[in-house]
């Protein structure tokens, strides 16, 4: 599903994010991927989202080249992908439904479709008598509840989560990963960077380990229990 | 719960068929249509300086091309009553004079003559103010005779000219004096004021293609943000100007429709003027509107400006943000 081969990220300016990282994900797991901050996690989510490239190596999404994708093919791959932003990144101007609501609307999908799934992702994450509001009137965990619900409503291939709980208390953030694990239950590949490591032991998921841009660990989920 | 399952179904590219997908893009571009309106009512004085900008470059020179169209009118009009004097040889009879007459009303750029012997020209002389007793004095008649030519009515200038050139040629005439060559003058002004009206069109023209490329990039700049979260989410470059266009051709169409009120305006201010200074001079002069062509195609191509300026500078700065 996912493949990093000797993957690196430097900056114009001397920085490097990721130095030679290598692993791979299988279809349908669920992996976290940790470390301190500027470790390197956002960087390597940014990748698969094509948001950067690397400078050397190579980031593979099944059998597509994400680090040689052209410009006109970034839009319909990242439609393969759902993001949860730490920040929820909702338009606030647009209801709960209307966010939920984008990725079908960029997908092509008709009135009919899009009223349904929206109304479906948004019973999954417990939020459809809410639809009509503003983001803005609902708590931070709600709304990261709807990030989640605009993530999976296009029904992605990978779900890519950064720091999706970072400002949650401990048992929304708790209820934020149960969705998670729902939809790795039902065969989605699921990427989280989180810091977060008492959650991350919790939940019994392989973990891969950054540290300065090098990959320290990758252990496997029998090996985190 | 399946049903909102991620990844249990095709990538969301391909979820509808032809029919179906032409439906969807039909209805974002409704949907495109009315969000655009509504952000520009959203900033209602933001909106309306961009429109009443524009309105003003384009009403500018509608109003110059309203002028010429009534300098032409009023130069149509007076050129109708335009005659050329054929002044005869001295001493020429009677019957020559008949003569070259009837040859003259052969030709078909000439619409009517009268002849004016020279008895008629001195009675005409001694009935102005100061004349009289100097021609008691004369012991001879010394004027010739005149042949008054009237022009055919769609002679151009041009064939005027070249109608004046044939007639002094003729044998027995000492002169032709032409009373329409001020036309000619006036023609060559109204030429070189169409072409002045077509370059500050033009560059007008580009004035609006910039207002309203300047109006969408601080539109754009407002909503980076969201911009960034539909790119990520897989928004296509097309998806995302789209309403960016629709706010274009709303600015061009409103600032046209403007410019098309402001130009009825000076044409309603102007009227009753126009008539008085006629009158004053025994004439009906009304002015003439622009044609109704005219009148649909400023909002229209206006439109089309603004179409054009916010292609440009969203594609540019979408291209930057991609």
């Amino acid at each position: 599903m996912i493949r990093f081969e000797q993957v690196s990220k430097r900056y114009d300016e001397g920085h490097t994010a990721l130095a030679e990282v290598s692993f791979e994900v299988a279809a349908g797991e669920m992996v976290f991927v940790t470390g301190h901050s500027g470790a390197g996690k956002s960087t390597l989510l940014r990748m698969l989202a094509l948001a950067e490239r690397p400078t050397a190596g190579r980031v593979w999404l099944n059998q597509t080249d994400l680090a040689a994708a052209r410009a006109s093919q970034v839009a319909p791959l990242r439609r393969r992908i759902g993001m949860v932003f730490q920040d929820h990144r909702l338009l606030t101007d647009r209801s709960v439904f209307a966010n939920v609501e984008l990725p079908l609307m960029i997908g092509d999908h008709s009135r009919r479709q899009r009223r349904q799934r929206v109304m479906d992702a948004l019973t999954k994450v417990g939020l459809q008598a809410y639809a009509e509001q503003l983001p803005s009137t609902l708590s931070t965990g709600e709304q990261q509840r709807v990030g989640i619900a605009r993530a999976i409503v296009a029904r992605p291939e990978l779900l890519i989560a950064d720091e999706p709980t970072g400002n949650l208390d401990p048992q929304l953030a708790m209820e934020i990963m149960g969705l998670f694990t729902e939809f790795e239950q039902l065969g989605t590949t699921v990427l989280i960077a989180s810091h977060d490591l008492s959650l991350i032991k919790r939940l019994h998921r392989r973990v891969i380990v950054l540290d300065h841009g090098q990959l320290v660990a990758d252990v496997a989920a029998r090996e985190v229990l | 719960m399946s049903d909102i399952a991620p990844g249990s179904t095709a990538p969301a590219a391909s979820q509808t068929g032809g029919t179906e997908r032409f439906a969807v893009w039909r209805e974002h571009h409704a949907w495109s249509l009315a969000v655009s309106f509504r952000r520009l009512a959203r900033r209602p004085i933001g909106s309306l300086l961009t429109i009443a900008v524009m309105a003003l470059a384009l009403a500018l020179p509608l109003a110059f091309a309203l002028l010429l169209l009534n300098v032409q009118r009023l130069g149509d009009a007076l050129g109708r009553s335009q005659t050329v004097d054929v002044y005869l040889k001295l001493g020429q009879d009677q019957t020559a004079v008949t003569a070259l007459a009837d040859q003259l009303r052969q030709r078909p750029d000439i619409a009517g003559l009268s002849v004016k012997s020279p008895q008629q020209g001195l009675d005409e002389l001694s009935r102005q103010q100061g004349f009289s007793d100097a021609l008691h004095e004369l012991s001879d008649n010394p004027l010739p005779w005149v042949v008054q030519l009237t022009p055919a009515k769609a002679l151009s200038a041009s064939a005027v000219a070249s109608m004046v050139a044939e007639v002094a040629a003729l044998p027995g005439v000492e002169t032709v004096q032409d009373g329409g060559t001020w036309r000619q003058r006036l023609d060559a002004l109204l030429g070189l004021g169409g072409q002045v009206v077509l370059g500050w069109s033009l560059m007008l023209a580009l004035a609006a293609v910039l207002v309203v490329g300047n109006t969408v990039r601080v539109d754009i700049s407002g909503r980076i943000e969201e911009i960034g979260v539909l790119l990520l989410l897989g928004a296509s470059p097309r998806f995302i100007r789209r309403p960016y266009l629709y706010a274009g051709i709303w600015y061009g169409l409103l600032g046209g429709g403007l410019a098309v009120l402001l130009a009825a305006g000076i044409e309603y201010g102007l009227a009753a003027p126009a008539a008085a200074l006629s009158a004053a001079y025994g004439g009906t002069l009304q002015l003439n509107a622009l044609p109704a062509w005219v009148l649909a195609a400023v909002p229209a191509g206006a439109a089309i400006l603004g179409w054009v300026g916010a292609r440009l500078v969203s594609g540019w700065q979408l291209r930057r943000m991609a």
